[in-house]
């Protein structure tokens, strides 16, 4: 026996990194700050993107969402090691969010764009409802952040054998609360009914106790002098001010569900309203609301802080299988 | 006045010892009051032609969306077919990626491909796949006709074995599925073709049958007191068709045997069954020759034309390359083997709009073949190099009987699966079909109406 397959055999085998389904509607500057994170997360191999999915948001949010993939991984890989951002077409299409705007169109001194795409119409997006399906067999096993209307992570659900799929691959869904009422609550009903997995209620209080440092913003991303996220937290109202962290808190928690950060109430039920409210009663039910450790949310916060704001070091592509 | 003749049977079978040769559409099948027009709908035709190792992308897709015009390079051939025609682009097939399975791109791009499901990996007996498009449409609609499908390929097909990576040889050579584990074989050989479309429930004692061959008797002197029953009872124009008719089954039954008696005198590199012509060309249009008569006759409503394995190593010395296709398709940039793979490509679709064009020739009532059909053809890899499973090259040809609005260039959102587009087209069979392997839905688009 070789020193290498000694050495593997020490360490045992290594589990391949979570995939992450990551369905936005990129409204608020946490989801930018999640989604960056989950660029860092792949960067350091602790997770995968198997898909992100804008709903509830037109072209100029899935062109932003591509920019943020782009800054953080590098140019675009062919599709068996990276799906392109998902879009849900819908006719006429929902107002984007004002903040992604002025990222989508900042140009350098020279008029060309300032970040690098590969999205540039709606074709070169991928069909809702079949990329959220693709997104979660992408990898072994995968977590879900849903932070948008339920209308097409419900659709999915309906595909051939998708049922299964969730319940064989789906580790736990983490379903975001923030400001205002859920869009598709129908929708929302269905898919808290019928989805397999484990569901979390990242709550409205667990994104309102993490607050980001706002005035810190310049000397938190230094990676570029020019930064998606930066620009976004910065369109979105002015400065300064102390963005809720719901998203960023939800996508840790999917990642890192053992981080000691979050804990987790017992199981019980969630219903939706008819005007999209959530309400959670601990109980019978297979959802659990997600809380913050009391003492750990300095260091919470800190971490969140940290993740979405680091450098972006793109991994080497996996390699291609076949003859 | 009374009106007393009853039209003939479109289901009419000349049946002979041995042989049962269907009828193409006449003039007599159309009751009384119904001259000039078919009654009722007429029967839609569906076929889907697979390509192996993916098309050279470049030459291939139109450089804009919307009303076709000069096609690109490996598209050039079907020019004169451009209005019969829809280029689609951005279909998928999500299961023919590697995901967690590692290699067998080739195993996985088949096997996918009408199916839309994973591909079990497997090099033993324990296939799991699904039922594929074309299967499920016989199941609802193939009772109507003599054969409920027919699968047909220009490769000889293997089962068994590890033919990539650890995936069955049953996966690279079968596009059609009946269940999870039972693949259709495709029927590479010309006279098991012919005798699979003229032959009968009778069955010919194998030394009647011996006996008829070696007295170089046609299937249609099988046949012939019961056709000139048949055309004594005809006007002139149906005994023209008729005559028309059996004279191409008759053509082509001399074809097959001249194939069988040559035997191969070029090497194209593969497993081929005795009988087959030596050129590649010649046995595409042999085969695909009865096919257009299986249509016409209407024996089959459904069909898969295999042009190669998934993973074809054929050569084509015919257009002057002796290397093998697969290899070739891996040509990490070479522009000379890329320039090959797009001859190869070229020739493919050479042949295929000859097929077409004699389908678009094939009169039918007030209509043509072409217009009455659905004829898929493409590959579950678009990029043979880096084995890219989206963004596939896909054509849909014909009208569908009206359905279709063709000479476009679609592009769909990304990921869109390909099934969909089967799931399109045997729904227009009359197939009520949920899904068809991982479909979202219907394929929008290709009506305008």
């Amino acid at each position: 026996m070789g020193p290498r397959n000694a050495l593997t055999q020490a360490r045992g085998p290594v589990a391949p990194p979570v995939g992450v389904v990551y369905n936005t509607a990129m409204a608020r500057p946490d989801a930018a700050l999640a989604l960056a994170a989950l660029y860092l997360f792949e960067n350091k191999r602790q997770a995968r993107v198997g898909a992100v999915c804008v709903s509830g948001a037109g072209l100029t949010t899935a062109i932003f969402c591509d920019i943020v993939a782009r800054f953080y991984a590098g140019p675009a890989r062919n599709s068996n090691q990276a799906l392109p951002v998902g879009l849900a077409s819908v006719n006429p299409p929902p107002p984007d969010p004002p903040m992604v705007k002025p990222v989508v169109d900042r140009k350098k001194p020279n008029g060309d764009p300032q970040y690098a795409r590969s999205i540039r119409q709606l074709t070169d997006t991928s069909q809702a409802e079949a990329v959220l399906r693709n997104g979660i067999v992408f990898n072994a096993e995968t977590v879900v952040v849903l932070s948008a209307p339920a209308t097409w992570i419900a659709k999915s659900l309906d595909l051939l054998g998708a049922k299964d799929q969730y319940k064989q691959r789906v580790r736990r869904v983490v379903i975001v609360e923030s400001d205002g009422p859920q869009q598709d609550p129908i929708a929302l009903r269905r898919f808290i009914a019928d989805c397999p997995a484990p569901m979390f209620l990242c709550g409205k209080d667990v994104g309102d106790a993490l607050l980001f440092p706002g005035s810190n913003l310049d000397t938190l991303f230094t990676a570029a002098a020019a930064h998606p996220v930066v620009d976004a937290y910065r369109a979105f109202k002015p400065m300064p001010y102390d963005a809720p962290l719901h998203d960023l808190a939800a996508m840790h928690f999917a990642v890192h569900p053992d981080s000691g950060f979050f804990g987790s109430s017992g199981p019980g039920s969630l219903s939706v309203s008819d005007q999209g409210g959530l309400k959670f009663v601990e109980g019978a039910g297979n959802v659990r609301r997600l809380t913050i450790e009391p003492t750990k949310k300095e260091e919470a916060l800190t971490a969140l802080v940290a993740i979405a704001s680091a450098a972006p070091t793109p991994p080497a592509p996996r390699g291609r299988g076949g003859l | 006045m009374i009106v007393t003749k009853k039209s003939l049977s479109r289901r009419t079978i000349l049946k002979g010892m041995g042989a049962a040769i269907s009828l193409p559409f006449l003039d007599a099948m159309v009751p009384a009051f119904a001259k000039g027009a078919l009654v009722g709908e007429a029967p839609l035709r569906l076929a889907w032609f697979y390509v192996p190792n993916g098309i050279d992308m470049r030459n291939w897709t139109p450089p804009v969306e919307g009303p076709l015009g000069t096609l690109p390079g490996v598209l050039a051939p079907l020019q004169p077919l451009k209005d019969d025609m829809l280029v689609l682009s951005n279909l998928t097939t999500n299961w023919g990626r590697p995901l967690q399975s590692g290699p067998g791109d080739h195993g996985r791009a088949l096997g996918s491909y009408m199916t839309g499901v994973e591909v079990y990996k497997t090099a033993g007996a324990d296939l799991k796949l699904s039922i594929s498009a074309d299967q499920i449409a016989a199941n609802a609609v193939g009772h109507l006709t003599r054969l409920p499908s027919l699968e047909v390929g220009l490769e000889e097909a293997r089962q068994a074995g590890n033919c990539d990576s650890g995936y069955s040889c049953a996966y690279v050579y079968n596009v059609s599925w009946k269940t999870e584990s039972q693949p259709l074989p495709p029927i590479s050989d010309p006279r098991q073709l012919f005798e699979r479309l003229f032959g009968s429930d009778v069955v010919e004692a194998p030394e009647a049958h011996a006996r008829r061959l070696a007295m170089r008797q046609s299937i249609l002197d099988a046949v012939l007191g019961q056709t000139q029953r048949l055309e004594s009872t005809l006007g002139g124009a149906d005994r023209r068709k008729m005559d028309e008719y059996l004279t191409s089954v008759r053509e082509i039954e001399q074809q097959v045997e001249r194939a069988a008696k040559e035997g191969a005198t070029i090497d194209p590199g593969i497993d081929k069954p005795f009988g087959v012509p030596a050129e590649f060309p010649d046995y595409f249009r042999l085969m695909t020759d009865m096919l257009i008569i299986a249509f016409k006759a209407d024996i089959t409503r459904i069909s898969t034309i295999m042009m190669g394995r998934e993973g074809s190593v054929r050569a084509y010395p015919e257009i002057g390359i002796a290397d093998g296709h697969h290899p070739l398709t891996h040509h990490m940039g070479n522009m000379e083997m890329l320039a090959k793979v797009r001859q190869i490509n070229e020739l493919h679709t050479t042949l295929f709009a000859e097929f077409l064009m004699k389908m678009k020739n094939t009169r039918e009532g007030d209509s043509n073949l072409l217009d009455r059909s659905l004829i898929s053809y493409g590959s579950g890899l678009s990029d043979g190099n880096q084995h890219t499973h989206d963004q596939l090259p896909t054509l849909l040809m014909g009208r569908g009987n009206g359905f279709v609005s063709p000479g476009r260039h679609i592009i769909y959102q990304r990921e869109t699966p390909v099934c969909n587009l089967f799931a399109t087209m045997i729904q227009r069979a009359g197939v009520r079909a949920e899904h068809v392997g991982d479909s979202t839905g219907e394929l929008q688009g290709l009506s305008l109406t």
